[in-house]
């Protein structure tokens, strides 16, 4: 979204229109509901958090910035549910695959990016994604696959900027060594 | 194909992924509830700026008013029953 028009759309959401509120939530949903599903690795938390998220930007959408940007304060918010979400229910990530019919699990068949994946790359990057780690996946989805700048990226995870350079180099050396695991070994399923 | 080439792909891999979004369901009701919550916050914005508004322009002068004319009679009446 252009920034211009984001401009105005928090100008016109500051003052009540419902109309910059719809178009807000066509312009967003959709990314921030992919964002949560690859976080959460479960379509129905994605599907309550997205909820929240937009509900807390209506209950404050009067005291936003001017110069918000929409982008980072969304994701933001659905990232602190999210990291609410694993905190209330003391989840540890191993214990996930366990207890939920959480993807990638063996023998249930390929995830829904999967499933709808354009090509054998984007299958394996959905696959390798999902195997990392919550902190280095969320990091590469907000910046290599949601375009957030580094700063804004920052702002979003509560770090400093140089720290999320790291993290960042970091998820995609991991992300490389899965690839090639994969590629090393395709007939082996995660989980 | 090789891990070299897996590389080169990996940056406009991820920025291609697929954005999925929600059932039509869930987007309606979301949409729904949203919309419904910003019209309830600004009625209630509404009313709160209207009686201030009113308060300010019409209730605080009139009450200020009575308040001082009913001061004034009882210091006058004060006044007379001293007289007496």
């Amino acid at each position: 979204m252009e920034r211009e028009i984001e401009l105005r759309l928090v100008a016109r959401l500051k003052s009540g229109e419902s109309a910059a509120f719809e178009a807000i939530y066509k312009a967003f949903r959709p990314r921030i509901f992919s964002y949560l599903v690859r976080l959460s690795r479960r379509r129905d938390i994605a599907e309550d958090l997205l909820e929240e998220t937009f509900l807390r930007l209506v209950a404050r959408a009067r005291d936003l910035r001017c110069d918000t940007s929409l982008a980072a304060w969304l994701f933001t918010v659905a990232r602190n549910l999210h990291v609410s979400w694993r905190r209330h229910n003391a989840l540890h990530e191993d214990r996930i695959f366990d207890l939920t019919p959480s993807w990638p699990v063996p023998d249930r068949g390929e995830t829904p990016f999967e499933a709808t994946a354009r090509s054998e790359t984007e299958r394996r990057l959905e696959m390798a994604l999902a195997r990392l780690g919550l902190q280095d996946r969320e990091v590469l989805l907000l910046v290599a696959v949601e375009g957030l700048t580094p700063s804004e990226t920052a702002s979003v995870l509560g770090l400093a900027p140089e720290a999320v350079r790291k993290r960042l180099q970091r998820a995609r050396e991991r992300l490389a060594a899965e690839m090639d695991a994969e590629t090393a070994s395709p007939q082996v399923k995660a989980g | 194909m090789t891990t070299g080439q897996w590389r080169d792909e990996f940056g406009e891999g991820l920025k291609n992924l697929q954005t999925c979004d929600a059932g039509l369901e869930t987007v309606e009701r979301i949409r729904g509830r949203c919309l419904a919550a910003l019209e309830a916050q600004w009625q209630r914005h509404y009313w709160r700026t209207s009686f201030a508004v009113t308060w300010r322009r019409w209730l605080e002068p009139a009450v200020t008013f009575t308040l001082s004319a009913l001061y004034l009679v009882n210091a006058v009446h004060s006044s007379f029953a001293l007289l007496r």
